[in-house]
């Protein structure tokens, strides 16, 4: 290593260095331990095919923004993706408490924040893997972007949204149950989250009780930034800022109040 | 002397068969306080199918005027055959994977040791699933039913469902005990469920076949699954018919007694290793 390159090394913040030392070891485990990787890859295919054939009727609906069943469902897989993408590193978190390899992280010099940093970037990585397969199956099925590349954009930003959310609430709650009740936790509120939104059905085809909380519910607005490049071009959920700062902003809202979330956290198990 | 002989051994016989009935008995017994006790084991089967029955019946309230669909007074009344059978696959396996739990923690094998009817191991768990399962789709039904979801066959009709719900779990349980006796694991158990809603998923179980095209009509079309939740549909939508009943109760049945067979000779395949 020249001289050069130890003063660059050197410089480099120690967060970002112990993080992406985190991070290797995250990525390491998607090769080492596939069947924790595995959910997190099966699921938006079989969200995607699964759901695109069940309700392949629905896009007959007057009022529905597309005309192919997986389109819609697509964006609906991956963001389910992600966010088991996220939720995946919490079980990790709670599997290095339990085995107390944690202890060893809390008694090292590493900068807390890089323990929430390593694993945000380990699933900034899983989500790229997850796109990288599920988008071209997609397209192999059926799915085509209507608005070019910049929909292709907006879906992975959503994706890549809802797998630092889950991250955070993931590990916030790894670090307070600090066993797997925890992992039950965090599974079934995502679940529930996405599933009380637009993850079915646009938002005027529904009706009743599930309308009214889906319209308040910000994973509506992340669906719609994910759908947006989907949809027919005469569709009001069709590209455009309108239908994506509300996305921007639902994702760092609610990234920002599961990453502080994940930071206290962290504190009382330090404490 | 030989009558005499003949007499003692018809007696054994007897007293043997009594003595297995009542030690299956105690095991069914044993399975289903053992349910009962872990609320949190039931609670996800009790709660998802009637979460995603009333969230389907928001979601999709719109789509029973789609060319095709069945008539119905409501989306929640053509879900409500789909809620029993997603519940039961949920519940069923609980039990199965307690008797993987019970071969992981050593139970099974103090069974073995102690003088008790083998076959009643596996069938007292099972008798356990299926009454777990008559309970569950009486409670979906209780549930469901008052929210603009009538049964138009009626409390006979009910009654069917929830015979049939019950016999849906004791197949699906026979079904998972095999996985339970031929791997020893509680996680294998839980890792082969998805299977099964991948099944339940290629069916006709959330969205009427009418409206399916494709590949995917196909396969709703060969999976036993699609007739067994249109048999339970039709006691909720036309009443109660001879051809709804015969498939309510029918291809359960006929699943249930191959799955027991076929755990039963996972069992003694197990004994035979030991």
């Amino acid at each position: 290593m020249s001289t050069q390159q130890n003063a660059a090394s050197v410089a480099m913040p120690t967060t970002m260095r112990s993080a992406r030392g985190l991070a290797h070891r995250g990525i390491r485990n998607i090769r080492r331990l596939p069947s924790a990787f595995f959910p997190a890859m099966a699921m938006p295919v079989f969200t995607m095919i699964a759901f695109a054939g069940t309700f392949a009727a629905i896009t007959r609906l007057p009022g529905f923004p597309t005309d192919r069943s997986v389109n819609w469902f697509m964006p609906l897989g991956i963001c389910f993706g992600a966010a088991f993408s996220g939720i995946g590193l919490g079980f990790s978190t709670i599997r290095d408490i339990e085995t107390r390899f944690y202890d060893r992280l809390l008694m090292s010099p590493a900068p807390r924040r890089s323990l929430i940093i390593g694993p945000l970037l380990t699933a900034w990585v899983r989500v790229a893997i997850l796109c990288a397969f599920v988008i071209p199956m997609g397209m192999l099925l059926g799915v085509r972007f209507t608005s070019g590349l910049l929909g292709l954009l907006t879906l992975v930003v959503a994706a890549i949204g809802v797998s630092t959310i889950s991250l955070g609430w993931g590990l916030g709650l790894a670090y307070r149950f600090r066993d797997m009740r925890g992992a039950a936790v965090m599974q079934l509120t995502m679940f529930v989250v996405l599933y009380l939104s637009t993850a079915q059905m646009p938002l005027p085809l529904m009706s009743g009780w599930l309308h009214d909380v889906a319209r308040i519910n910000p994973a509506t607005n992340i669906l719609r930034l994910a759908r947006q490049g989907l949809v027919r071009p005469d569709s009001p959920d069709y590209m455009s800022w309108s239908n994506t700062w509300g996305g921007l902003l639902a994702i760092a809202g609610m990234a920002t109040l599961t990453l502080v979330f994940a930071r206290r956290g962290l504190d009382k198990l330090d404490r | 002397m030989t009558v005499a002989t003949s007499d003692v051994v018809i007696e054994t016989t007897a007293r043997s068969r009594q003595l297995s009935i009542r030690q299956t008995i105690a095991m069914a017994k044993r399975s289903t306080v053992e349910l009962a006790r872990q609320p949190a084991l039931i609670a996800p089967s009790m709660f998802f199918p009637i979460f995603f029955a009333v969230l389907s019946a928001s979601s999709f309230s719109k789509t029973t005027a789609i060319p095709g669909f069945p008539k119905v007074e409501s989306f929640m009344q053509f879900t409500l055959a789909s809620t029993i059978v997603q519940g039961v696959l949920f519940g069923s396996v609980t039990g199965a994977a307690a008797l993987a739990t019970d071969i992981e923690n050593g139970f099974f094998d103090r069974l073995l040791l102690a003088p008790t009817t083998r076959t009643g191991i596996l069938l007292g768990r099972l008798a356990g699933s299926a009454l777990f399962g008559l309970f569950q789709s009486a409670f979906f039904l209780a549930v469901l039913v008052p929210f603009d979801a009538p049964i138009t066959a009626g409390i006979p009709g009910a009654l069917v469902m929830v015979l049939s719900g019950g016999i849906v779990s004791l197949a699906i349980g026979a079904i998972m005990s095999s996985v339970a006796i031929r791997t020893g694991s509680a996680e294998a158990v839980q890792g082969a469920f998805p299977l099964l809603f991948v099944l339940l998923f290629f069916s006709s179980a959330f969205f009427p076949r009418e409206t399916m095209s494709g590949a995917y009509k196909r396969i709703a079309d060969i999976n036993p699954i699609s007739y067994l939740v249109e048999g339970l549909r039709a006691l909720v939508l036309e009443g109660l018919t001879f051809s709804a009943v015969v498939r309510a109760l029918l291809v359960p049945t006929v699943i249930c007694l191959a799955a027991i067979l076929f755990a039963l000779k996972e069992l003694n395949r197990k004994l035979a290793a030991l």
